[in-house]
């Protein structure tokens, strides 16, 4: 064997000093990108690591996810078996497990040999998925996927193979506690000849040893370099809702958003890396739904290839050979234009991750570059740019009509001491015919509830949401400090608003512009007014039906799930009806991340496809809470010629009516 | 002394002198340097009497001399013993604070003539020109000055003789190589000279996309007044022009005035002033000038110009009738009345965006926030219920006609006549009726 071990030392060292020079390559790359404090509050971040990447939370929520764990813990436990493996193929009289006492060793052999079975086993699921299910998911099967699966399997029939030899030669100690080994010896190598039998061994062991090494240096290379970063990135894991975007400074000199791949954060970089192309976000992502090119997967698939083309350049400082933001005529590292502008922000795709990608973030970076530094942008966005910067809100309509709504109604100015809650209208509530009647339904229930409320009247101006998320910083920045100093001014603290986009921009946003509000849905606010008796309902009304769709940017941004459902079981006296795809899981309505101001010229409507599933609930009522999601729903029903049959009413105008 | 000071000359009070406040949107109040002008709840003054100080500012800036002083019994005793007295100290000291005044108005005096700018496109006048030259001879009249035409292009002599068909007695000639393509700087340098040499008391330009861009880069280096947009050009006592233009959306009308600056800018939008008569056989005078200007001088440099209107494509901006149509009109063949409707009265048919998805109608006939904006003399919305996103591309319509089913549709808020009923029904009944009315007019 000491020739033997020569060669396998010089293959060891090769492989390994091949797969460290890989690993180098890759992740010196990652230190391009921008700072990003992710390191703080370490307890909470290996808690997550536990949590998500060994306890696999977000894989196993999927059935299938099962197989995948499965085929990690087997990965855990075997990487003990290899370690040994490897090492005792270079010291083989010194180090071997089964110098260890003869309970623990014989555990050891068991647990291996079961969890070789279960990996060969999860292979073959895997592989039958994705050859007999069509399309599992978008890539399910590629070489890529084809070549790892068909190197694990070997791995498992080589392990099987060299135990199996060892058993029948009888020189394996535990061959009692190694069921599935002794199985194979039993049937098949019976009666082998001694010197074969040798041979077979030393077959199997150079073929094991030999898959091991391409296995690990195959990695960097692939979408499985997962196996490396996808721990690493649940610890880097956001330990907030990502519900908002950074501050830019507007300082001569500066350039703005991201416009070649080193201007990402390197958590951004790191997140390409992570990624292993298991496409749920493409299954879940509304664009990409409803036939339109953006694939939140091929983003980050793209920032990795971009990173990976022109990261060595970029690090000696020349320029990128491959553009990050193309026409859609490149091939793959660059992301096309217009898929920029597809995305609706609903931050589903985030939700979806098994590993905590942040998808929209990086597309609101490259908006921002587009906006900002190249004044790139569909067309349509013209007018609304225009609008919000000339009259603060987006159809340019006159500031002094923001109280027309109120001209049917007592309303009074907000007025610090007097007034409890600042009532922060919002565009849509103040200008949009069908959203005044939300706005007015909602002052009803303030009225009946006894709530000291009032308007800041024509000093209110838009939050800013849209602005935003299609990355016009510079617009919202301004809009945004002047709308904090007259919260300041005015000495509000407390906010009620019926758009979650306003929740989350006077919440999350302007908290990076010293606004400490304390900011309430109408949804949270009529739920605890309902709970706590000031609100006296008519209860047990019959609506029918009542099918609630959630507001991207109350529940996955704000966490607000329940209250509206709540709402909806005291007004109408039964639990509200769901769609297939809700609460955490739910499908965007198609209107936000500024999509309210583009046309959708690609694939179906979201909205649309949104209605249809609303529709399958056979439901006479769907109860929405955002004005953007009304408008999406009434014009959805109005293509599917449903809207004599179906109403689409905002949670307030349904408690507005139930009002003693 | 004391003497002297008891005859000191009354100042008074400002008072608002009832139903002649317009609510301009509260320029004595920003005006008042005492902060003695609250607003009321329907944009008129409260003047707190003991905080005014009777300075005058806000009676200066009131488009409609809404406010005048009011002098106490005791103060009108004083000023009349005043008036009574020979030339004394006090009577001095009131003439003396209008010395800065007199001087910026000595200046003004040395501006004469109403002129107006007539735009061209590869030697093509814009109709908008002629229509401001008929709206200039009414403010020349009225100023007792000569109506000037300027004309600055290459090869454009013919334009000063047609400016007098629409009532110019001079023009004056910028004509050279530089000026073949519109660019702003070449041709603002040109106006800016012309203005400095023959000093001008009015211009007016065309609120055309060309005439926006010159406007406001004359009026900065110039440091003059621009009103643009207007709706309506008058002369005061004083010789000003009165500058009229919808304000905070369309809910007040501004009257807006130069006081200071000459020449005193406004744009008009095409359409707004009518067409005068062209009269052929009036002549003029044509001022030939030059200015040194040389291309190199220019950064800006026309490679091409590249048109984009296609063949039969309808633009709807420029539209001054648009008969447009919703979801209410059920399918693409039905849009077919509404042309008709459109052909009568020489209009081009629009549509809401549902129609677009809806694939009846394309693109470019889209009205709205993310279609076009337009601003035709009449707006014919036919079973269009009037979302905010429609609404936003032709509420500044000059006149809104709804025709929907649903008497509570959004649209009957903007429009200015209503009708609930059935468009199958009633369009064809108005292109009937149109018919007839011409017919009957023919005959």
């Amino acid at each position: 064997m000491s020739s033997d071990i020569v060669l396998f030392a010089i293959v060891l060292a090769a492989a390994i000093g091949f797969f460290l020079w890989s690993c180098f390559r890759r992740f010196r790359l990652v230190t391009l990108g921008l700072a990003d404090n992710r390191f703080h509050d370490i307890g909470r971040r290996l808690g997550n690591a536990l949590l998500y990447a060994f306890g696999q939370r977000r894989v196993v929520s999927r059935p299938f996810g099962v197989n995948h764990f499965a085929l990690y813990w087997c990965f855990l436990i075997l990487l003990v078996a290899n370690i040994e493996f490897l090492l005792g193929g270079l010291f083989s009289d010194y180090i071997s497990l089964s110098r260890l006492p003869g309970g623990a060793y014989h555990s050891l052999a068991f647990i291996f040999d079961l969890a070789s079975l279960l990996a060969l086993l999860a292979v073959c699921a895997a592989f039958v998925r994705r050859v007999a299910f069509a399309n599992p998911y978008i890539g399910g099967l590629n070489r890529d996927s084809a070549t790892i699966l068909g190197l694990v399997a070997v791995l498992m029939i080589a392990f099987f193979g060299m135990h199996a030899g060892e058993i029948a030669q009888g020189s394996e100690v535990a061959a009692r506690y190694m069921p599935v080994s002794g199985y194979v010896a039993g049937a098949f190598l019976a009666g082998v000849p001694a010197g074969s039998l040798a041979g077979l061994i030393g077959f199997f062991w150079w073929l094991h040893a030999i898959v091991l090494l391409v296995f690990l240096n195959y990695l960097p290379y692939s979408k499985h370099m997962h196996i490396m970063t996808a721990i690493p990135n649940c610890f880097f894991k956001s330990l907030v809702r990502v519900n908002t975007q950074p501050r830019e400074e507007f300082k001569k000199g500066n350039t703005f958003g991201v416009g070649q791949v080193d201007r990402f954060t390197w958590k951004g970089l790191f997140d390409a890396y992570s990624c292993t192309e298991c496409g749920r976000c493409s299954d879940a992502c509304p664009a990409t739904f409803t036939g339109k090119p953006l694939d939140p997967r091929l983003v980050i698939h793209d920032i990795k290839s971009n990173l990976i083309t022109n990261g060595s350049r970029l690090k000696r400082k020349t320029a990128a050979v491959l553009p990050l933001i193309g026409n859609g005529q490149e091939q793959e590292g660059s992301v096309a234009e217009e898929v920029i502008w597809e995305c609706t922000t609903c931050g589903l795709c985030l939700e979806v991750c098994p590993v905590f990608i942040e998808h929209f973030p990086r597309i609101i970076d490259m908006r921002r570059y587009l906006v900002e530094m190249q004044a790139k942008f569909p067309e349509e966005l013209i007018t609304f740019f225009e609008h919000m910067e000339q009259r603060h809100n987006p159809w340019g309509i006159a500031p002094a009509e923001r109280t027309k709504w109120a001209v049917e109604t007592e309303v009074r100015s907000f007025e610090a001491g007097t007034t409890e809650y600042l009532f922060f209208v919002g565009c849509a509530g103040a200008f949009d015919a069908r959203n005044r009647r939300t706005t007015l339904a909602l002052t009803r229930i303030l009225s009946a509830a006894g709530i000291s409320w009032g308007i800041l009247g024509k000093d209110e101006s838009c939050c800013g949401d849209s602005l935003r998320r299609l990355g016009n910083e510079f617009v919202f920045d301004r809009m945004a400090e002047e709308n904090v100093r007259i919260f300041a001014e005015r000495g509000v603290k407390k906010v009620i608003t019926q758009c979650p986009h306003c929740v989350n921009t006077l919440k999350n946003d302007y908290r990076q512009y010293g606004a400490e509000l304390e900011v309430s849905h109408h949804t949270e606010l009529i739920n605890n007014l309902i709970k706590t008796g000031r609100l006296e309902l008519d209860e047990g009304r019959d609506l029918g039906k009542v099918v609630f769709h959630d507001s991207c940017y109350l529940g996955r941004y704000n966490g607000v799930y329940e209250a509206p459902r709540e709402v909806i079981a005291s007004v109408t006296g039964q639990p509200s009806v769901e769609m297939t795809r809700h609460r955490e899981r739910s499908f965007c309505c198609g209107g936000g991340g500024g999509r309210m101001w583009l046309e959708e010229r690609l694939g179906k409507h979201i909205n649309v496809t949104r209605v249809e599933e609303a529709l399958q609930t056979e439901s006479g009522t769907v109860c929405v809470c955002c004005p953007y999601c009304t408008t999406m729903f009434e014009d959805g029903l109005k293509d599917r010629g449903a809207e004599g049959k179906v109403r689409v009413l905002d949670l307030a105008e349904i408690v507005a009516g139930a009002l003693k | 002394m004391t003497e002297e000071k008891k005859m000191k000359k009354p100042r008074g009070v400002a008072r608002l002198i009832p139903d002649k406040c317009i609510a301009c949107g509260a320029r004595c109040q920003a005006s008042c340097p005492k902060d003695a002008v609250e607003m009321d709840g329907r944009g008129e003054p409260i003047i707190s009497v003991e905080k005014c100080i009777g300075c005058r500012k806000c009676l200066k800036v009131c488009p409609s001399e809404a406010l005048a002083i009011y002098y106490t019994p005791e103060e009108q005793k004083i000023l009349a013993e005043i008036e009574a007295r020979p030339k004394t100290k006090a009577r001095l000291e009131v003439e003396e604070v209008g010395v800065e005044e007199a001087a910026v108005l000595a200046n003004l005096k040395e501006y004469r003539g109403v002129w107006v700018f007539v735009e061209q496109t590869a030697s093509e006048p814009a109709e908008v020109s002629w229509e401001l030259m008929g709206m200039g001879v009414d403010l020349a009249k009225t100023l007792g000055v000569e109506l000037c035409s300027v004309v600055v292009g290459d090869g454009v002599k013919h334009l000063c003789r047609e400016s007098f068909a629409y009532g110019a007695t001079r023009s004056y000639l910028i004509d050279d190589p530089v000026f073949h393509h519109y660019r702003t700087e070449p041709c603002n340098r040109a106006i800016c000279y012309l203005v400095e040499k023959y000093k001008p008391e009015i211009m007016l330009m065309g609120a055309t996309g060309l005439g926006r861009d010159l406007a406001g880069a004359v009026a900065t280096r110039l440091q003059t007044g621009l009103t643009a947009d207007c709706t309506g050009l008058s002369i005061n006592e004083r010789r000003f022009l009165l500058q009229t233009r919808p304000a905070f959306g369309g809910n007040i009308m501004a009257t807006i005035l130069t006081e200071c600056t000459r020449p005193q800018m406004a744009t008009v939008r095409p359409h707004v002033m009518p067409m005068p008569s062209k009269d052929t056989s009036r002549r003029g005078e044509i001022v030939h000038e030059s200015i040194p200007v040389k291309e190199e001088d220019f950064a800006v440099k026309v490679l091409e110009v590249i048109d984009d209107r296609k063949e039969g494509e309808v633009d709807v901006v420029a539209a001054e009738v648009i008969v447009s149509g919703g979801r209410g009109m059920c399918a693409r063949e039905n849009f077919g009345i509404l042309q008709e409707l459109a052909d009568e009265l020489e209009g081009v048919v629009g549509c809401s965006r549902a129609v677009v998805e809806a694939g009846w109608m394309p693109v470019e006939h889209q009205v709205g926030q993310t279609g076009k904006t337009v601003r035709p003399r009449i707006y014919i919305a036919c079973g269009i219920s009037g979302a905010i996103q429609h609404l936003v591309g032709m509420q500044d319509s000059d006149t809104i006609i709804a025709v929907n089913q649903d008497w509570q549709a959004p649209i009957f808020e903007v429009a200015n006549y209503g009708i609930v009923g059935d468009v199958f029904r009633v369009v064809p009944a108005i292109t009937r009726r149109i018919r007839e009315l011409r017919t009957q007019r023919g005959s």
